[in-house]
C-alpha cells in the first residue's frame, strides 16, 4: 500500500509542473509588453526598458522559468502591479473567507445530497423519486448568481433572518461567522448536491440490487442499518470521486457567490486580477486553486485504499 | 466528530491568516461603514488622479489651504500669508503644533518637498513652477515662494478639490519620485491609514487621528476645522450594486457615495434611508478624443461627432429618467455658476445626424477604426460606451470597441501610440462640476499639446484664452474670456462633453452630518 | 476420413432457418420516446428553443441592438413584451438572439470538445508512449478549475464568440479524453480486437471499425453535458464581465447588465434566466435520457 501512495504522491509532480507551466507563461502569452503593463499609467521609456532588465526579459524562456519556480518555492509569489503589495499577503488576507466558504458548503452539500440520494435510490419509481431527480437537473440548470440573488432577498432582505452580505471572521465567535455562510453556501451548493445525489443515487440503485444486501435482509437487518451501513459503504467509492472532482465546480461557483454576497475572498480577487490583467495575482492565484485541487483529489485517491481494500493500483 | 475538528482547524487558521481586531459592541456603535465608488487599489494621490484616492486621501493628509463651499480657498495648515506689493514673493507661516500620524513635526521643509512633488503633475502646478524663482522652508515653521511673474490664484491651486491636490507629506515620502507609487501613508490628516487591515478590492479602514489639532472657524468642504466624530471609519468595497442597496437597507452599511439612480426609489421607500444630491455642482460627461491620431486628428471629423452627439440620450442612459438630475450643456463649464457660458455652444445642444454625415463626408474620413476604451466595471462609463457605439456606427464610422475595466483603460489611455499599436482613439470619462467652474483646475480644457490631460488636444486659441482669463483683472474681462475659451474649444471639439448630470448619495437616518459637496467629507459626521 | 454411407430412404431435412424468438412489437420512434420520457421531454424543449434561435430574425419586434434611451426601463407590455432595459433595447427581441449564442456556444463547445477529446483519447489509449505525457498535460489541465482556466485564457484575448468557445473548449477537452482513452484501454484487451491485431489489420483501420462505434455512445452521453456546462459557464463568464463582448446579446451579459437593478426591474434579468434554464434543463435531460437508453450502468460514471 505504501508503494501505491508514494508513487501517487510522486505522481503529482509533474501535474503541478505542467500547471505552473501554464500560470507562468500566462504574463508572456498576453497581448501588449508586459514590461509596459506593469510600468504603468505614468511611466517613461527608460521606467519600462528598467522593468524589462528586472524582469529579465531577454533571458531565455526557460531559465526564467526556472527562477520564478525557485522563487516560488522560496515562498515569493511576486508582486502585484495595481497595488504594489506582495501577491502572498493578499492571497493570505484572503484566504479564510473562501476556506470558510468551501467547507461549509463542502459540509452542507454533503449531508443533504446524500441522504436525499439514498432515499431516492430507496424509493426508486415514486414521487419521491422523481422530486429528488427533478430537484437535482433544475439545480444544475439554474445559474449560481439567480438562485444567491433570490436567497438574499427572501432571507435576508424580506425575512431579515440573515445578513445580506459580509464576511464576520471566525474570531468573532462561532455564531457570527456561521450566519454571514448559510445563504452563500446554500447558493454555491445547489449544483453541488445535485452533482452528488445523483451519482448517490445510481450507485446505490447499483448495490441494491447485489445479493449482500439480501443477505443482510434475510438475517433482519433494519432498513436504516441496510441503506447507510451496508450498502452505502460500498457505494462509497464513486461517490467519492465526485465529491472530489466537484471542488472543481465550487471554485469557479465561489467566484460568482462571493461577487453576490460581496465576501472578500479569493475569487472576488481572481475575478479582479483577471478583469484587471494583473498578472502576477492571476498567476498566484491560480496556482494556489490548482495545488489545493491536486491535493484533495490526491488525498481522495488515498482515501479509496481505506474505503475499499480491492483498489491497489 | 469529523465536523468539530474542521471547525476548530478553521477556527485556528482563522485566528492566524485573518488578524482582524474583534469589534466589540461599543466600537461597532462608533465605526461608520461607507461603501465607495470605486475600488481603492493604490492610493498615492499625486501618482494616481481618480477621484476615489482623493478623497480616501483626503483623509489622510493635510492641505496648505482648503476651499469652502463658495469655493473660496481658506488657510487650513497655514497660520496666515503674507504677499509682497508687487505680488511676486509670498510667505507662508504653518500652524504651531501640526504633527504627522508618527509624531515627528510638520516642517517647512516637509512642505516644500510636497509642493515639489506635487506642482510638475498639476497643470496649475505647473504654471506656478513655469515663473517660479525660489521656493525654500526659511525656518521650521515659515516658507517662501517667489515668482517672477504674479499668480494671484495661487492659494485657490493649494487649496482646490481637484486631482491631484497639494496634499503635505513627510520629506521623505515627498522625495518618491513623482512618477512611481509610494508605499507609506503617513500624513497629518484628521484620520490615520489602518494598513495592516487594507483588503484592497474589499476594504480599507481609517481611523481617528489623536494628534490632530483642528484650527478654529466653521466648517465648510475643505476649509475649517475636520473635526471627525467617528472612531473608524471602514470603506467597504462592493461590486455589485444591488448587494450594496441592500446592505444599506438592512443596516449593515451606513453610507453609500453613489446610488445608481434606478435604486434610488427602493431606498427611498425604506423609513431608515435618507437619499439627497450629492453635489449641487454636479459632473460633466465626457467623450475625450485623442487629437495625435487619427481619425480624430481630424478637425472636421470631431465637429462631426459633437453634431452627432445626443446628449439627451447619454444623460437618460447614465442617470435615468429623472430629469432633475441632469441638463443639456452648451459649453464646457459647470451650469448654475455665476460665470457659466453657452457663448459658441448652441451645436452643442442638439443633435443633428443628418449634418453630421454630411459633414463626416466631407472631412475625408478614410473608415479609420475608432479605437473605443470603454470600462465596463464604471455603472456611469458603461452606458455611455454603448451610446457612443451605437452613434459613431449610425454616423457611419468604423468601431473598434474594447470593452475592458477602468484601472485598464487608466493604463492604456497614457499611451501615445496609434490605436492599432496598443493606443486608442476615444475613452469616456467624467470630471466633477466641481473642477469645471472656471480654467484654475480645469485639466480638461486645457490645450496645450503634449503636457495637456489624456488626448493632449493643441489649440492654441484655446490656451490663449486661458492665458486671458489667468491676467483678467475685473470680473467683466473674465466672463469675456471665459466666453472667448468656450467659443473656440467649441468650435475646435477640445472634447466633447456628453451632458450635465447631478448623482446622489444615501445614508441610514441614524446618521447626522453628512453634508453635499464634490467629495464625501466625513469630518462632522456622527453616527448614533 | 469415410463418408458416412447414407441408407437410401433417409430424407435428410433442410436446415431451418433461423427463427428469431419474438421481440415485443418496438413501435418505433414513438414507442421509444414513451419509455424515456427524459429524451422526449428534452428534446422537445431543445427544439423549441432551437427554433427561436434559428428564426430569431423574424420573430423580433424590435432591432436588438438599437437604443432608445428614452423608453428605458418600462415595464413588460404592449410595446415591450418582455420589458426594456436601461438603455431603452428591447428584452424581448435581446433574449431571441441571446438563444442563438448560447445554442452556439453550447454545441460549438459540445462538437470541439468531443472531436479532439476522442483524437487525443483514441491516441493516447493506443500508443502507450504518448500515453503518460498525454494523461499527465490533461490532469495538469483537469487541475486548474474550467471556470479559471477560461476567465485566465479570456484574460490573454479579446473578448469575442469566438474566444468564449475556444476558452471553455479547452477547459473541457481533458474530461472527454479521460472517458475515450477510458474506453480504448478497456477494449483493448477484448478478443475481437487481438484477433484484428493477430490478423494484421492497421492500427487507424482497429481503431476506426472497432473502438470508434462503442465510443461514442457514451461519448454522446458525455457532448450533452458539455453542452448544458458550456452554456452555464459562458452565462457565468459574461456575467464577470469576461464573456461575450456587450455589443452581442447573450443571455449571461443581458442577465449582467441588468443585475444592478433586479429588485426593482427583474424582468431584465429573470428572462434570460427562465430561458437559459430551460434550455441547460433540456440538454441534461435529453443527455440522462439517452444514457438510460443506451446503457444505465453509466449513471454511475457520467
Amino acid at each position: 500500500m505504501w508503494a501505491y501512495i508514494i508513487r501517487r504522491v510522486l505522481a503529482t509532480i509533474p501535474v503541478m509542473a505542467f500547471v505552473a507551466l501554464f500560470v507562468f507563461s500566462l504574463l508572456y502569452l498576453a497581448p501588449g509588453d508586459p514590461a509596459a503593463v506593469i510600468a504603468g499609467d505614468q511611466a517613461t521609456p527608460d521606467d519600462v526598458e528598467r522593468i524589462r532588465a528586472s524582469l529579465g526579459l531577454d533571458r531565455p524562456y526557460l531559465v526564467r522559468f526556472g527562477e520564478w519556480v525557485f522563487r516560488i518555492l522560496q515562498g515569493d509569489l511576486g508582486t502585484s502591479i495595481f497595488t504594489n503589495l506582495p501577491v502572498g499577503h493578499m492571497i493570505q488576507q484572503r484566504i479564510e473567507p473562501t476556506l470558510s466558504l468551501m467547507i461549509v458548503t463542502l459540509i452542507l452539500a454533503v449531508s443533504i445530497a446524500i441522504p436525499m440520494g439514498v432515499v431516492a435510490a430507496w424509493k426508486q419509481g415514486t414521487w419521491i423519486d422523481r422530486a429528488v431527480m427533478g430537484f437535482a437537473v433544475l439545480s444544475f440548470s439554474v445559474p449560481v448568481f439567480v438562485v444567491g440573488y433570490l436567497l438574499a432577498y427572501i432571507f435576508a432582505l424580506e425575512l431579515d433572518w440573515l445578513p445580506v452580505q459580509g464576511y464576520t471572521p471566525f474570531s468573532e465567535g462561532f455564531f457570527p461567522w456561521m450566519e454571514n455562510l448559510v445563504l452563500p453556501a446554500t447558493a454555491l451548493g445547489g449544483v453541488y448536491i445535485a452533482l452528488i445525489a445523483r451519482i448517490t443515487r445510481a450507485t446505490m440503485l447499483e448495490v441494491l440490487q447485489q445479493d449482500y444486501i439480501r443477505t443482510a435482509r434475510a438475517k433482519g437487518a433494519g432498513q436504516g442499518s441496510i441503506l447507510f451501513v451496508h450498502a452505502l459503504k460500498n457505494a462509497s467509492v464513486p461517490i467519492v470521486t465526485v465529491i472530489g472532482i466537484g471542488i472543481a465546480l465550487l471554485i469557479g461557483g465561489a467566484v460568482v457567490t462571493e461577487s453576490v454576497f460581496a465576501i472578500p475572498g479569493l475569487g472576488r480577487l481572481t475575478v479582479d486580477a483577471i478583469l484587471r490583467r494583473d498578472y502576477p495575482v492571476i498567476q498566484g492565484v491560480v496556482l494556489l486553486f490548482s495545488f489545493v485541487y491536486v491535493l484533495v483529489n490526491l488525498g481522495i485517491d488515498l482515501l479509496y485504499t481505506f474505503l475499499d481494500p480491492r483498489i491497489r493500483y | 466528530m469529523e465536523r468539530r475538528h474542521l471547525l476548530t482547524g478553521a477556527a485556528a487558521l482563522g485566528a492566524t491568516a485573518f488578524a482582524g481586531p474583534a469589534i466589540s459592541q461599543n466600537v461597532a456603535a462608533r465605526t461608520l461603514r461607507f461603501v465607495p465608488q470605486a475600488n481603492l487599489a493604490n492610493f498615492d494621490p499625486i501618482w494616481g488622479t481618480q477621484y476615489v484616492v482623493r478623497n480616501a486621501a483626503a483623509l489622510v493628509w493635510d492641505m496648505l489651504y482648503g476651499v469652502d463651499e463658495n469655493l473660496v480657498p481658506q488657510p487650513q495648515m497655514v497660520e496666515g500669508e503674507t504677499v509682497s506689493s508687487d505680488g511676486l514673493t509670498w510667505d507662508f507661516r504653518l500652524r504651531a503644533g501640526l504633527v504627522f500620524h508618527d509624531g515627528t513635526p510638520v516642517l517647512a521643509r516637509d512642505v516644500v518637498a510636497s509642493i515639489t512633488r506635487w506642482a510638475p503633475r498639476d497643470p496649475m502646478g505647473q504654471m506656478i513652477r513655469a515663473i517660479q524663482q525660489e521656493l525654500v522652508a526659511v525656518d521650521d515653521r515659515n516658507f517662501r515662494w517667489k515668482l517672477s511673474r504674479p499668480y494671484p490664484k495661487l492659494k485657490f491651486a493649494l487649496g482646490k478639490t481637484g486631482t491631484p491636490c497639494c496634499f503635505i507629506m513627510p520629506e521623505r515620502i515627498a522625495g518618491t519620485a513623482g512618477n512611481s507609487m509610494f508605499t507609506e501613508y503617513v500624513g497629518s490628516g484628521p484620520m490615520t491609514f489602518k494598513r495592516d487591515e487594507w483588503v484592497p478590492g474589499a476594504r480599507a479602514v481609517f481611523e481617528r487621528a489623536a494628534r490632530y489639532t483642528p484650527r478654529e472657524g466653521t466648517a465648510s468642504w475643505l476649509a475649517g476645522p475636520k473635526r471627525v466624530l467617528v472612531d473608524r471609519l471602514e470603506w467597504v468595497v462592493m461590486p455589485d450594486p444591488a448587494t450594496a442597496a441592500n446592505a444599506l437597507q438592512a443596516g449593515e452599511v451606513d453610507w453609500w457615495e453613489s446610488p445608481i439612480s434606478d435604486l434610488v426609489p427602493l431606498l427611498r421607500r425604506h423609513r431608515n434611508i435618507l437619499v439627497d444630491i450629492a453635489d449641487p455642482l454636479g459632473n460633466i460627461g465626457s467623450f475625450r478624443m485623442n487629437h495625435m491620431h487619427a481619425p480624430f486628428n481630424n478637425l472636421k471629423v470631431r465637429q462631426a461627432v459633437m453634431m452627432a452627439l445626443n446628449q439627451q440620450d447619454y444623460m437618460r442612459a447614465v442617470v435615468g429618467s429623472d430629469t432633475n438630475l441632469w441638463s443639456v450643456l452648451g459649453g464646457f463649464f459647470t451650469p448654475g455658476t455665476p460665470n457659466y457660458t453657452e457663448a459658441g455652444g448652441a451645436v452643442m445642444k442638439s443633435a443633428n445626424m443628418d449634418a453630421a454625415r454630411r459633414l463626416l463626408a466631407e472631412s475625408g474620413y478614410a473608415n479609420e477604426p475608432v479605437t473605443c476604451l470603454v470600462g465596463q466595471d464604471q455603472p456611469l462609463l458603461k452606458p455611455m460606451g454603448d451610446v457612443t457605439a451605437d452613434m459613431l456606427r449610425r454616423l457611419g464610422m468604423n468601431v473598434d470597441f474594447v470593452a475592458t475595466d477602468w484601472g485598464t483603460v487608466g493604463q492604456r489611455r497614457a499611451m501615445r501610440n496609434p490605436p492599432g499599436q496598443g493606443g486608442w482613439s476615444m475613452f469616456h470619462t467624467w470630471h466633477a462640476g466641481a473642477d469645471c467652474v472656471n480654467p484654475a483646475g480645469y485639466n480638461a480644457i486645457r490645450a496645450h499639446g503634449d503636457g495637456a490631460w489624456f488626448g493632449w488636444p493643441n489649440v492654441p486659441s484655446v490656451e490663449a484664452g486661458i492665458t486671458e482669463w489667468y491676467d483678467a483683472p475685473t470680473p467683466a474681462t473674465e466672463r469675456a474670456a471665459m466666453d472667448k475659451i468656450n467659443t473656440e474649444a467649441v468650435s475646435n471639439v477640445v472634447y466633447v462633453p456628453t451632458g450635465f448630470f447631478k448623482s446622489y448619495q444615501a445614508w441610514r437616518r441614524n446618521i447626522t452630518g453628512v453634508v453635499k459637496g464634490p467629495l464625501p467629507f466625513f469630518w462632522g459626521v456622527a453616527k448614533s | 476420413m469415410n463418408p458416412v454411407a447414407i441408407p437410401p430412404g433417409l430424407a435428410i431435412a433442410e436446415p431451418m432457418p433461423d427463427v428469431l424468438p419474438p421481440v415485443s412489437a418496438r413501435r418505433g420512434l414513438i414507442g421509444f420516446l414513451r419509455r424515456y420520457p427524459t429524451i422526449a421531454i428534452g428534446g422537445g424543449l431543445l427544439l423549441a428553443m432551437l427554433f427561436v434561435a434559428v428564426f430569431a430574425p423574424f420573430l423580433w419586434t424590435k432591432d436588438p441592438t438599437s437604443l432608445a434611451p428614452a423608453l428605458r426601463t418600462r415595464e413588460p407590455g404592449a410595446e415591450f413584451w418582455f420589458g426594456s432595459d436601461m438603455l431603452g433595447r428591447d428584452v424581448y427581441s435581446r433574449v431571441l438572439y441571446g438563444a442563438r449564442v448560447s445554442l452556439l456556444v453550447g454545441f460549438s463547445v459540445a462538437l470541439f470538445a468531443s472531436a479532439i477529446g476522442l483524437a487525443i483519447g483514441l491516441f493516447s489509449g493506443f500508443i502507450r508512449l504518448a500515453d503518460s505525457i498525454v494523461m499527465r498535460i490533461m490532469d495538469g489541465m483537469m487541475s486548474i478549475p474550467p471556470i479559471l482556466l477560461a476567465i485566465a485564457l479570456m484574460a490573454l484575448t479579446r473578448g469575442s464568440v469566438q474566444n468564449v468557445i475556444l476558452a471553455i473548449t479547452i477547459a473541457e477537452i481533458p474530461r472527454v479524453t479521460r472517458l475515450v482513452r477510458g474506453v480504448v484501454l478497456s477494449l483493448r484487451e477484448q478478443p475481437y480486437v487481438d484477433a484484428a491485431v493477430a490478423s494484421g489489420t492497421g492500427t487507424f483501420m482497429i481503431m476506426w471499425r472497432h473502438i470508434l462505434p462503442n465510443t461514442l455512445a457514451p461519448l454522446t452521453v458525455q457532448a450533452t453535458y458539455i453542452c448544458a456546462a458550456a452554456m452555464i459557464t459562458e452565462a457565468i463568464l459574461s456575467f464577470i464581465g469576461a464573456g461575450t463582448p456587450p455589443i452581442i446579446p447573450s443571455w449571461g451579459n443581458i442577465m449582467a447588465e441588468g443585475r444592478a437593478l433586479w429588485q426593482v426591474k427583474p424582468y431584465i434579468v429573470f428572462f434570460p434566466a427562465v430561458f437559459l434554464a430551460v434550455t441547460v434543463l433540456a440538454v441534461n435531460l435529453l443527455g440522462d435520457g439517452l444514457r438510460d437508453s443506451i446503457d444505465p450502468r453509466l449513471a454511475k460514471s457520467l
